[in-house]
């Protein structure tokens, strides 16, 4: 695992907090079984979500990673108990999340996808009628303060920035001490402070021991955040675990500038046969130091240079790239085309 | 940000899993207060909702002073009004415009329950009706018109329209598409609510149909609860008012199982894709 590469932010952590999925339901926050949502009828049928399992440990925080259309949404909407499950179980804190819908979220804390606030209320007044809807809210003014909102309590929601109106949902979201978070897409349009403002608030609930549920388009975000990620595709999830065991098992690249004359066999290696002809020359290999110390080797006896040299192991984003063309994914079927709009 | 306030003083523990849970009363305030602010931000929608449903009392300012004929028109047009603009037209509009701004659907993710949501949109439109019908009672007894012959048949008339009609908003805001659609979409509604006014207008046969009608029950009831005669003008005793308003009641309590029965089945809480 030497070669894995490690969050940025959390340098090892990840690794370390891994825990396996556990059979016992008692542990799980949220637990999935064969959820399929189906969108309309005959022909026009779709199903946004095939299938799909997911367990997520009490205290922990999940990443759901996928393209567009992979069913994120669909599936959180379904354990936010907005929509009903077409087929398939979904328990939510041990409840059903329809059924007990009232004890669900007197304990849940959501962020929708798209805020949704009246334009002509103000940022206070909106909050102070989230604030009456709550069992155990924390004052309006802390959870203002909190996403550095005071300042802006007095101004139309229809005035505020993108950023501005995100930082006010989360605020709602946060407002009621829930114990389940389950964010849809936070940060989203946030310039770069906010966004790693709403990290270290997800970091913060992690610790208090809350249980972070967190879609993201932005693989550092999920990496940097995430004990656990699930990559979905195609309304399922297809690979599982931290960014280092998701990249461990992809074979590694080393790209360089194309010489004008063949290379030796290097163990372990084998040029991409996409890159034939390419400028740059692609080579694969399951052992990168292998295979590396091969190259240069070789390089040094002939006494050729290798131009723009570069090489890297299997990233959470190489292997994230290869599943949403559909190439890759260990025991998947294969891969349709992707759905859209879910 | 973290300047204003450090994150190592917030305490983002959760709430005891036991925590009292918050009464249903105070979350419908709570929203209902919201949208009553929503409602005077909007300074059209506002007089649309409490001037223009007074209107019809100024004719009573032309015409001669105490002559009921003139009373019983006017009043049964406030009670229309009033049922169609602050009550109907506003709430379906305010669904509509909410519906569209993703605000129901994210209410739906916190702890206020449907019904709530739905009943604390309603309010601030039938708080106002309430407030239009008692301004109207006392402009009636200033302009030399009778006190109400019967309150409790008056009280009766205006909850059960305003149940009646907040019902069909809710129901029409289920299959309107948007905003300025519900110029359209309203129409069935307000058609059913003017015929009440045009009872006399229809021939003798069509008209126990037009008595079906909620506008023809809230015009009964105006008469019945404010003047004490039946439709044809006829003087009802005391007890007499009670039976004769009962039909009408009846009308507009069905009319508003009706619309609640319609509304569980097709309501919708976000856009159409």
């Amino acid at each position: 695992m030497t070669t894995t590469p490690t969050p940025a932010t959390t340098p090892g952590e990840a690794a370390v907090r891994s825990t396996p999925t556990s059979d016992d339901p008692s542990d799980n926050a949220i637990t999935v079984r064969g959820l399929v949502r189906r969108y309309g009828r005959g022909a026009d049928a779709f199903e946004a979500v095939r299938g799909l399992d997911l367990d997520v440990r009490r205290g922990s925080v999940t990443a759901l990673l996928g393209t567009n259309g992979a069913g994120k949404t669909s599936t959180l909407e379904v354990v936010e108990g907005l929509a009903r499950a077409t087929e398939g179980e979904v328990r939510v804190l041990g409840l059903d999340p329809v059924r007990d819908r009232a004890e669900v979220r007197r304990r849940t804390g959501v962020l929708l996808q798209s805020s949704g606030f009246s334009g002509d209320l103000t940022v206070v007044e909106t909050a102070r009628m989230w604030h009456s809807t709550l069992s155990a809210p924390r004052p309006v003014d802390e959870a203002l303060g909190m996403l550095d909102l005071a300042g802006r309590a007095d101004v139309k929601v229809r005035s505020l920035s993108g950023g501005e109106r995100r930082r006010l949902d989360l605020a709602c979201t946060l407002m009621g001490r829930p114990e389940l978070v389950l964010l849809d897409e936070p940060t989203t349009g946030l310039d770069p402070e906010s966004r790693r403002e709403v990290w270290r608030l997800v970091r913060g609930l992690r610790s208090a021991g809350a249980t972070v549920v967190i879609t993201t388009h932005y693989l550092d975000e999920a990496e940097a955040l995430a004990d656990r990620l699930e990559i979905m595709h195609a309304g399922r999830i297809v690979r599982s675990g931290t960014a280092g065991e998701i990249a461990a098992g992809h074979p590694s690249t080393i790209t360089f500038d194309r010489l004008e004359r063949a290379l030796p066999d290097l163990p372990g290696g084998q040029v991409d046969p996409s890159s034939y002809g390419e400028p740059r020359t692609v080579l694969h290999t399951v052992d990168l130091q292998v295979t590396l110390t091969a190259l240069l080797d070789w390089a040094r006896t002939e006494g050729i240079r290798l131009d723009a040299l570069d090489a890297r192991t299997a990233s959470l984003e190489s292997v994230f790239l290869a599943i949403a063309d559909g190439a890759s994914t260990t025991g998947t079927p294969a891969a349709t085309d992707l759905p859209k709009g879910a | 940000m973290s300047s204003t306030t450090p994150l190592a003083s917030l305490d983002l523990t959760p709430a005891p899993a036991d925590a009292p849970r918050v009464g249903p009363l105070r979350r419908l305030v709570g929203l209902a207060r919201a949208n009553a602010l929503l409602l005077t931000r909007n300074r059209m929608t506002l007089s649309y909702a409490l001037l223009l449903p007074l209107l019809p009392l100024t004719f009573l300012l032309a015409g001669d002073r105490g002559d009921t004929t003139a009373g019983t028109t006017a009043m049964s047009s406030v009670l229309m009004l009033g049922a169609l603009f602050p009550v109907f037209y506003n709430l379906l509009s305010l669904v509509v415009t909410r519906r569209d701004e993703l605000v129901l659907k994210r209410l739906r993710t916190g702890e206020a329950r449907d019904g709530e949501i739905l009943l604390s949109m309603a309010l601030p439109g039938v708080v106002a009706f309430v407030l239009i019908s008692a301004v109207a009672t006392v402009a009636l007894l200033a302009l030399g018109q009778p006190a109400p012959a019967n309150p409790v048949v008056a009280i009766a008339a205006v909850l059960l329209g305003a149940a009646a009609f907040a019902g069909l908003a809710f129901w029409t805001a289920a299959w309107t598409r948007n905003a300025e659609a519900a110029q359209l979409t309203s129409m069935p509604v307000i058609l059913i609510a003017v015929v009440g006014n045009l009872r006399a207008v229809f021939p003798e046969r069509l008209q126990p149909f037009v008595d079906l009608t909620p506008g023809a029950a809230l015009d009964a009831l105006a008469r019945a609860g404010w003047f004490g005669q039946d439709v044809e003008g006829a003087e009802l005793s005391f007890a007499e008012t009670f039976t004769t308003a009962a039909e009408p009641l009846l009308v507009l309590a069905a009319w508003t199982a009706l619309a609640v029965w319609l509304t569980l089945r097709t309501m919708r809480w976000e856009p159409r894709a």
